[in-house]
Order: C-alpha cells, then sequence, then structure tokens
C-alpha cells in the first residue's frame, strides 16, 4: 500500500504500521519521535501514535514538539 | 365577513387531517422523553493490553456515576495483543475482561486485534463478558451470539441512543488486518457502505452514535457522507483527537492509545433532539485518583505467573548469534510455513537462552513486538536484502533458515558477490520466487529492492519462538550451527 510522509510517497507492506513506515522514510526521523522529540500527525493535523495502523493512501506529516514532549 | 381559512368548516378540517398526518411519523419514531437530558460517555480505544491505568478510568467514571444518573463506557476496540503480560494471560486476555465487567463496560465493539487469540477463545471471552459486542458489518451467525449490528441503549429518563458498530478490512483480502485463520467463518462487509443501512436507526431513537474501529481518516469519510449521526467514537488509527471534531455536524471523538488518554464525550438532548454536543481527552498520565479494588487487580494481573513457566527445554544452553538467530528463524519459517526466514543481529538480544526456557527469556530475547512480514523474493531480491545487510556494518547480520549463504568481499569490505545455497548445498533457483519472512523492522529499516510490497502476517516474530519452542521442536541442533559465511578475497595488486 502506498502511504505519503512528508510529501513523499512511500510502499509499505500492507498491515503496517506508522512506525514501520516512519522508518522507511527516515530511521533518523523515526528515532526523533521515539524519543518524543517530534510527533506525527495525521492529514487532519491529529497526534497519531507509533502503533497506529495504517489504511492505503493515508498520509502523515513529522513535526517539532510544540512546547513538551508528547506524553 | 372576511372570512379566514380556518373559519371554513372544510378547509380547517383538512388542516387538522394534514396536521395529523404530518406529525405522525415525528411521533411515532421521537419517543417522549425529558425535556433536557444531560449524557456522558466515556470511551477507549486501542488499549493494547495497556491496563495500569485502569484504575484511574474506574475512579474518574464512578465520580462521574455519582453526580450524573447517565453515564455511559464504550470501547472502540483492538484491547489485545501489545503487552506479553494480558497475550500470555491464561485464557489470554482475561485480565481486560475482568476489568472492563468490573469498571461496568456497557459496549464494545471488536476490533482486528480482538481476533488475535482466535475466535474460540473471543467466543469464551464474549460469553463471560457483561456488555454487549457491537459490529454491523460483520456476519457471524452463530459464532459469535452476543455480536450484534446495533443496540439501543437508553437513559433514566428513557431517552433513546442506537449505536452501531464497524470494523475495518483491508483492501487486498476484505478482511481485518489479523491471521485470516483467526476469521475463519465470519463475513465482513465494507464499513461505510455498511454504515448506510444503519440510517434507519435514526426512526425511533433520539441519539443515533457510530462506535468504529476503522480508523479516524474513514470516521471523517463517514461522517461527511451520514449528517444522520450524531457522534463517531473510533479506533484503529491511534488518533489522539483532543477537542472531538465536528465534520459535518458529526462530532468525531478519538482517545488515542495504550490507555493514555480516557475519552469523555458530553452530549445535551432538548425534546429529544441532540443540541449541543463536545469530546475532551482526560490525560491519565497525571498523579489521578485511583480505585484501590482495581488497582489491586492490576497489580495481581501483571504478576502473571505464565512468564516463569518452562515452555522448553534443551539438551545444552543456546548460546551466540549464529545459534540463536538459526533458531529464530526457523521458528519463523516452520510455524507460518515459508520458503525462507531471516533475523537481524541486532533484534537478537539475549548472547544465550537457558536449558530450561521461560516465556520471559523469549521476551528478553527478542523484545520489540515486530511482526512477522512475508515477502514474494527473486534470488537477485535475496541478494540485494543480505549485500543491504552486510554493507549496514561491514559484517554478517542476517541469521538465515531455509538457505546458506556466503558473503564474498574484498578486504574494504565492498560486497563483490553473495552465493546461495538450498540446505543441501545446490545453488538457488534463480528463476522461481520464494515466499522469505523477515521481521517488520527488516521490512521498513533495510533498503533493498522487492516487487511484492509484501504483507504482515498479523503475528509476531516472538510469537512464532513460543509457538515454534511449544511444538516440541529438537533444540539439539542449536550448537556449533552456521548458515551465514563471510570470506574475504585478498585486494588485487596494484599494477
Amino acid at each position: 500500500m502506498q502511504i505519503k510522509v512528508n510529501g513523499q510517497a512511500m510502499e509499505i507492506f500492507s498491515g503496517a504500521k506508522v512506525k514501520d513506515v516512519l522508518r522507511k522514510f527516515s530511521r533518523a526521523e523515526c528515532k526523533l519521535v521515539q524519543k518524543n522529540e517530534k510527533m506525527v500527525c495525521d492529514r487532519h493535523g491529529h497526534e497519531v501514535g507509533l502503533d497506529g495502523e495504517l489504511n492505503g493512501g493515508e498520509e502523515f506529516f513529522i513535526k517539532e514538539c510544540a512546547t513538551e514532549p508528547r506524553p | 365577513m372576511k372570512r379566514t381559512i380556518f373559519s371554513s368548516p372544510k378547509i380547517g378540517l383538512f388542516l387538522l387531517a394534514l396536521l395529523v398526518v404530518v406529525s405522525f411519523p415525528f411521533c411515532a419514531s421521537v419517543p417522549p422523553v425529558p425535556a433536557e437530558t444531560r449524557i456522558v460517555i466515556f470511551h477507549s480505544n486501542d488499549v493494547h493490553g495497556k491496563i495500569d491505568n485502569f484504575a484511574k478510568v474506574a475512579a474518574i467514571i464512578e465520580a462521574e456515576r455519582k453526580s450524573n444518573a447517565d453515564v455511559f463506557y464504550f470501547c472502540a476496540g483492538d484491547n489485545f495483543t501489545g503487552n506479553p503480560v494480558i497475550d500470555q494471560y491464561d485464557p489470554p486476555g482475561e485480565p481486560v475482561l475482568e476489568l472492563y465487567n468490573r469498571l461496568g463496560l456497557d459496549l464494545l465493539c471488536p476490533g482486528n486485534h480482538e481476533f488475535d487469540y482466535g475466535l474460540e477463545n473471543l467466543e469464551k471471552f464474549a460469553a463471560r463478558a457483561h456488555f454487549p459486542f457491537v459490529c454491523a458489518n460483520i456476519q457471524a451467525g452463530k459464532i459469535l451470539p452476543q455480536l450484534r449490528p446495533s443496540v439501543v441503549l437508553e437513559t433514566k429518563g428513557g431517552v433513546k441512543i442506537a449505536v452501531f458498530g464497524l470494523i475495518q478490512i483491508e483492501a487486498g483480502n476484505g478482511l481485518p488486518s489479523t491471521h485470516p485463520d483467526k476469521v475463519k467463518g465470519l463475513v465482513f462487509s465494507e464499513p461505510l457502505a455498511k454504515a448506510q443501512e444503519m440510517k434507519k436507526l435514526r426512526a425511533g431513537s433520539n441519539v443515533l452514535i457510530g462506535l468504529t474501529h476503522i480508523g479516524y481518516d474513514q470516521d471523517v469519510q463517514l461522517a461527511g457522507q451520514m449528517p444522520e449521526l450524531d457522534v463517531l467514537i473510533g479506533g484503529h488509527s491511534h488518533t489522539r483527537v483532543d477537542p472531538a471534531e465536528n465534520v459535518n455536524g458529526v462530532l468525531v471523538a478519538q482517545a488515542g492509545s495504550d490507555n493514555r488518554y480516557l475519552g469523555r464525550v458530553e452530549l445535551l438532548v432538548r425534546n429529544g433532539r441532540v443540541v449541543e454536543k463536545k469530546g475532551t481527552l482526560i490525560d491519565l498520565k497525571g498523579p489521578l485518583a485511583e480505585d484501590a479494588g482495581v488497582k489491586s487487580m492490576i497489580a495481581r494481573f501483571n504478576q502473571n505467573p505464565a512468564f516463569a513457566r518452562v515452555i522448553a527445554e534443551a539438551p545444552l544452553e543456546i548460546s551466540g548469534k549464529d545459534a540463536l538467530g538459526s533458531l529464530m528463524t526457523d521458528a519463523m519459517r516452520r510455524v507460518h510455513g515459508l520458503d525462507i526466514a531471516f533475523q537481524n543481529g541486532g533484534g537478537i538480544r539475549l548472547n544465550q537462552l537457558p536449558k530450561k526456557i521461560t516465556l520471559k527469556d523469549i521476551y528478553t530475547l527478542d523484545p520489540f513486538g515486530n511482526q512477522v512480514v512475508q515477502i514474494a523474493m527473486t534470488a537477485a531480491e535475496i541478494r540485494g536484502l543480505i549485500k543491504s545487510s552486510f554493507e549496514k556494518g561491514g559484517e554478517i547480520d542476517l541469521q538465515v533458515s531455509g538457505i546458506s549463504y556466503v558473503v564474498r568481499s574484498d578486504s574494504a569490505k565492498q560486497v563483490k558477490e553473495i552465493l546461495l545455497r538450498e540446505v543441501d548445498g545446490t545453488p538457488l533457483a534463480e528463476d522461481r520466487k520464494f515466499q522469505v519472512g523477515i521481521s517488520s523492522y527488516v521490512a521498513s529499516a533495510y533498503n533493498f529492492a522487492h516487487a511484492d510490497p509484501g504483507r504482515s502476517l498479523q503475528s509476531t516474530t516472538a510469537d512464532a519462538l513460543i509457538r515454534y519452542l511449544q511444538s516440541g521442536a529438537d533444540l539439539s541442533i542449536y550448537h556449533d550451527i552456521q548458515r551465514a559465511f563471510w570470506e574475504t578475497t585478498a585486494a588485487a595488486p596494484r599494477p
């Protein structure tokens, strides 16, 4: 299935999670999200968890954490 | 004399009849209710076995129940898979069941991971649940008698709340994201299409709610198509929606994942219709009050004795990455019926397994919860994977089952050749595709070309190892074993 991260289309195995497509996009960015230094948001602007499950055609954006690390 | 239309007996009679006819469906569809009712619905989703915050959840719900008669608690699916304490409980998932019964859960929409322990276990779970399962796009027949397309709940004053459930299905196979064997006998249909049939619930109810496990993106689509809805409470995508969004007049809510938040939707029903609605999340990480009884239940569950249980005995300790990697890849290959399996060195987190192997040892050896991913690959693509892995650290990284391989490099560790051999030593066929198993980490972190994008088998690598060990596998072979080799050729002399 195809998922977009920061505007870049990524082909990922079906059943993948947010962390899988993020890791495929950039292992360094994925680590920053795991350390709560960055966060992942969907196309509606809502934060999603790294174990969030994907449907083909979804789009995500890696963002700086605004004020404090997410819980 | 001037006459109004009402002064004409014929016209007046006609208008009276018209008024009765026009108002009849409304009178029939909206039951008489108190002038004003405040309803609070708490909701959880994608708990994935993270039970520790349920003592706080219990205290919050109980406090609300003391001040408001009309409090409900819904779950939008995926309670299992993600915490070995719950997954390895006997029976699996039992702590979640006992906690939800104690907390007074009103409804559960099953998520794809509710099927992970198999239908037989889910049937037992449902039979002992004090709450119904709701999902409109599953036809379960006699398999899950507790499953209903929709239910109608009622407040103390008689306000009727119709709730239907929906579960996600994958575009490819039309099944939820679990192993296909786990849902045999169930028939699934496309959730957004099925939702349209639920519009009929609007008649005869004061509030219409979708309790879904289809992901936030699809919830937004559904809200766009179905303004008849008052609220959608969702799960699956682990989306933190705070405050809940108003989409096309429908309040769309979701409470993140892993029991980090408790969702709270508040509805004001006036004269039988929802006139105000809002949704927020309660962050559970702070120092909140806890229900002492629930807290002690959680403490008991966390002392799961299954972890100390010996699940297999080896004649000798199994030591080193070659032996441990061979064991892990044999497990992946045999349990899932694959041709070849690979395990990266970084995913082997113990140097040695003891002779008496416990569940705790397995989760220490393989703690990441990586899924097994199946990809159809040619020999050339397999070489690409091995080359990528070797070049990451300039050494053998991938342990293997089903074949052996040799990496030939120059002294600068530049790969010159990769030889692939069947178990009997013959070269691997170049003209066929092999079903290869790798972890979701390797599938996503390693850079290698493969025409087949692959698919998760919705089972972890640790689970494969546990099943392999419990099947009575011969562990005597995992000593002095090596299947991946590296040969360095001398650099060519400079001219």
